[in-house]
C-alpha cells in the first residue's frame, strides 16, 4: 500500500506547519490555562489537600473551608467513640487584619490555628516539621515565600493581627490562598487572635482513620447526632470537591476564569480547524482524481484522518515540550500550576478530537463539489 | 438498441459494439437564482474500441456530458447505459464501485500527487482494487513501460516535463485495464509535440487495448486523430463525423 498521508506529510512539510503550529499552540493553551485553574483553585482546598485527614467535622452548610462556623468542642469525645478513628485533632480558622510594621496598610489573612506535634493531621503535608516546632512558641507564626511582600515582613519580623502582635518565625512554600494570605500558628496562637466572643469552640475537627478507604462510610456514619449541638461531617474528598466547586461555580472569579477557558477553547478550535482545512483542501484535485478513478470516499477520508493524526501528534508534542517549560517558569515564580494527568490527557483527547473532526470537515468540500470544475 | 449492451463485458474481445450511451440526458446547474442548463435532451452512442472525440468551444457543456457519461455526475433527466449498467440506478458507493471496476480518467492539469513518485501514482489506485502487492506492481511497471517512462519512473512530479506527467497520468488510468477511458482536456497543457505524443498514445491504447477513448477537447489539433468527431456546441451535438473507418471495428463486431 502506496503510504500517501505520511509521504504528503513529510513532502509537503511546509503546507502542514501553520496546522501543526496552530495545533501545537491551541493545545499548550488549553494545558497552561487547565494547569493555572487547577492551580488556582486547587489552592482553596489547599487546607484539606495539604493535611492527612480522612474525616472533616465541621458546622452543617459550610460551603468552603473559608466559611466555617465554630462547632463545640465536645463534639471531638463523640468522634473518637467510634472505633474506625485513630486520632482527633481541633482546626481553628480565623479571619484576621494583618498589619505590618512597613506601608502595606492591612491586609486580610487567613489564620489557621494547628496541632504543631510532628503527628499533626493539618499541614502535614505542606509544612515541615523544624517549621511545626518552631510554632509551639507563643504568638509565632508561618507564611509562603511568595507573601511576604504583600505582608511587609521577613523572617524574625513582627506585626500586628486582630490588634495582637505576632512574630514571623519561619516561612513555608506551596501555602498561597486564593483572595488572601494564609497565616499559620498554633492552636493556642489562634485563640488568642479570635475577637470574636461567640466562637466557644474549633471552626473544624479533623480525624485520621486506621482505614483511610473507610473515609465516605465513616462520615456517613457520624453525621445527625446532635446531642453536643449543630455539626456535620465529609470525607476530606468531599469537602475539598465542595470547596473547589464553590469558588468555581459560584464566585465572580470562578465564572471568570471558567469563561475565559471556554474562549481559549473556541479560539484554538476555529484557528486549528481553519489551518488544517486549508492545508487538506490543498491536496483536493488529487483526492477527487482518486475518487474519479473509483477509490471510495472511505478510503479517501482514512487518509485524511491520518494526515489530521499526524498533525496533531506533532503539534502536541511541540506543545508538550514547551509546555513543561513554561510550566516550570511559572512554578518558579511562584505561579500556581497543577497539572495532573488526567488533566493533560483531556487536553490531548480534546485536541486530536478537534484535529480529526477538522479533517473531516475539510473532507466535506470533496463531496460537495462539482466533479465538472474540481476535476480539470 | 442492439442487445449486446445489455450485458456487461468482462473482456475487451466481447465488448457491446456500444460502450456508452446517453439518452435525452439533461443537466442543469443552479446558482442562487440563476439557472443554467448545461445539456439539454442529448442522446448519443459511443462506440467501443475507439478514440471519439467531442469538440467545441469552453462552456459548452463538453465536460459536464464527460462527467454524466462516467458516472461522476447525476443526471436531471434521462439516463445513460455504461457497459449495459444504467448509472442513475447505483447509488454512490455502487457508482464508486463501477468506476474503479471500469473506468480510467485523465485530466488537463494532470492532478499527480506531489509526493509520490511517478510508479507510486500508478500503483496507488491499484491498491484499492483488491489486486496483490506484487500484481499492483507489475501491472504498475508495464503500464509505466507501455507509455515509455520506464526509465522516468522513481521520479516526483516536479522531476517530470508536462508531457511526461501526462503519461503518468495515463499510465494510472490504464494500469486499471479500464473498458472506459475518458480524457478531459488532455492536451490542452501541452505543447504541440507532447501533445502529438498524448493523442498517439491514447489512439494506440483503443487500438490494441479494445479500450473505449472517450476525449474531450477544443483542441484543434486533436480533430485529424480520433476515429470519430462529434462537434457541440450550447449542450447540443452539432455534427457527427467520421475520419476513417473505425480501426478496432472487427474486433468490436460480435
Amino acid at each position: 500500500m502506496v503510504a500517501l498521508a505520511r509521504k504528503t506529510l513529510i513532502y509537503e512539510w511546509r503546507r502542514f506547519l501553520p496546522a501543526m503550529l496552530a495545533v501545537g499552540f491551541a493545545g499548550l493553551l488549553q494545558l497552561l490555562q487547565l494547569a493555572l485553574v487547577l492551580g488556582i483553585f486547587g489552592s482553596t482546598s489547599l487546607y484539606i489537600t495539604g493535611s492527612s485527614a480522612d474525616v472533616w467535622i465541621g458546622y452543617p452548610g459550610t460551603q468552603s473551608v473559608g466559611q466555617g462556623r465554630s462547632i463545640d468542642g465536645d463534639v471531638e469525645s463523640r468522634i473518637l467513640m467510634d472505633p474506625a478513628v485513630k486520632r482527633v485533632e481541633p482546626y481553628i480558622w480565623v479571619d484576621g487584619d494583618w498589619r505590618g510594621t512597613k506601608e502595606t496598610g492591612g491586609v486580610s489573612v487567613f489564620v489557621s490555628g494547628i496541632d504543631t506535634s510532628a503527628e499533626g493531621l493539618m499541614f502535614s503535608r505542606a509544612l515541615p516539621l523544624d517549621l511545626r516546632e518552631r510554632l509551639n512558641e507563643p504568638d509565632s507564626v508561618v507564611v509562603d515565600r511568595s507573601d511576604l511582600d504583600q505582608l511587609g515582613v521577613d523572617i524574625g519580623g513582627t506585626a500586628t493581627i486582630n490588634g495582637r502582635q505576632v512574630r514571623v518565625v519561619g516561612i513555608g512554600s506551596g501555602l498561597r490562598a486564593l483572595g488572601g494570605v494564609n497565616v499559620l500558628c498554633s492552636l493556642e496562637t489562634a485563640r488568642h487572635l479570635d475577637s470574636d466572643a461567640e466562637d466557644i469552640g474549633p471552626t473544624y475537627l479533623v480525624a485520621k482513620l486506621y482505614d483511610p478507604t473507610q473515609a465516605k462510610a465513616v462520615a456517613m456514619r457520624l453525621r445527625g447526632d446532635s446531642a453536643f449541638g449543630p455539626y456535620t461531617t465529609w470525607s476530606a474528598d468531599h469537602f475539598a470537591h465542595i470547596s473547589v466547586r464553590y469558588w468555581m461555580f459560584d464566585t465572580g472569579a470562578g465564572a471568570g476564569v471558567l469563561f475565559l477557558a471556554g474562549i481559549v477553547f473556541l479560539v484554538g478550535a476555529v484557528i486549528t480547524s481553519q489551518t488544517l482545512i486549508a492545508a487538506v483542501n490543498g491536496s483536493v484535485r488529487e483526492y477527487a482524481t482518486l475518487n474519479a478513478l473509483g477509490v471510495g470516499v472511505g478510503a479517501l477520508r482514512r487518509v485524511v484522518l491520518e494526515q489530521a493524526f499526524w498533525v496533531g501528534a506533532l503539534g502536541l508534542l511541540g506543545a508538550s515540550v514547551l509546555g513543561v517549560a513554561l510550566l516550570l517558569l511559572a512554578r518558579g515564580q511562584n505561579v500556581p500550576v497543577v497539572l495532573n494527568l488526567p488533566a493533560a490527557l483531556g487536553c490531548i483527547v480534546l485536541v486530536m478530537g478537534l484535529a480529526a473532526v477538522s479533517g473531516l470537515a475539510a473532507m466535506r468540500s470533496l463531496r460537495a463539489a462539482d466533479p465538472a470544475t474540481l476535476l480539470r | 438498441m442492439n442487445p449486446a449492451i445489455q450485458a456487461p463485458a468482462a473482456a475487451p474481445h466481447k465488448l457491446p459494439t456500444v460502450a456508452l450511451q446517453a439518452e435525452n440526458v439533461s443537466k442543469a446547474f443552479v446558482s442562487g437564482k440563476q439557472r443554467t442548463q448545461v445539456l439539454d435532451g442529448l442522446s448519443l452512442h459511443i462506440n467501443a474500441a475507439e478514440l471519439t472525440l467531442i469538440s467545441g468551444p469552453s462552456g459548452c457543456g463538453k465536460s459536464t456530458l464527460l462527467a454524466v457519461l462516467s458516472g461522476l455526475q447525476k443526471l436531471d433527466g434521462g439516463r445513460v447505459l455504461a457497459l449495459g449498467s444504467e448509472l442513475g440506478q447505483l447509488d454512490m458507493r455502487a457508482l464508486e464501485h463501477f468506476r474503479l471496476q471500469h473506468t480510467g480518467f485523465v485530466f488537463q492539469g494532470f492532478n499527480l500527487f506531489p509526493a509520490l513518485n511517478a510508479f507510486e501514482q500508478v500503483e496507488l489506485p491499484l491498491n484499492h482494487m483488491g489486486m496483490s502487492r506484487d500484481e499492483a506492481r507489475q501491472r504498475a511497471r508495464a503500464s509505466l513501460e507501455e507509455v515509455g517512462l520506464s526509465h522516468r519512473m522513481k521520479l516526483r512530479p516536479s522531476e517530470l516535463s508536462g508531457g511526461e506527467k501526462q503519461r503518468v497520468a495515463i499510465a494510472r488510468a490504464l494500469a486499471k485495464e479500464p473498458e472506459l477511458l475518458f480524457a478531459d482536456e488532455p492536451t490542452s497543457a501541452l505543447d504541440a509535440a507532447n501533445g502529438q505524443m498524448i493523442i498517439d498514445i491514447l489512439h494506440r491504447i483503443a487500438r490494441t487495448h479494445g479500450t473505449t477513448v472517450l476525449c474531450v477537447s477544443h483542441d484543434p489539433r486533436l480533430v485529424v486523430h480520433a476515429d470519430r468527431v462529434l462537434a457541440m456546441e450550447d449542450g447540443r451535438i452539432l455534427s457527427d463525423q467520421r475520419n476513417q473507418a473505425p480501426v478496432s471495428a472487427s474486433k468490436g463486431t460480435p
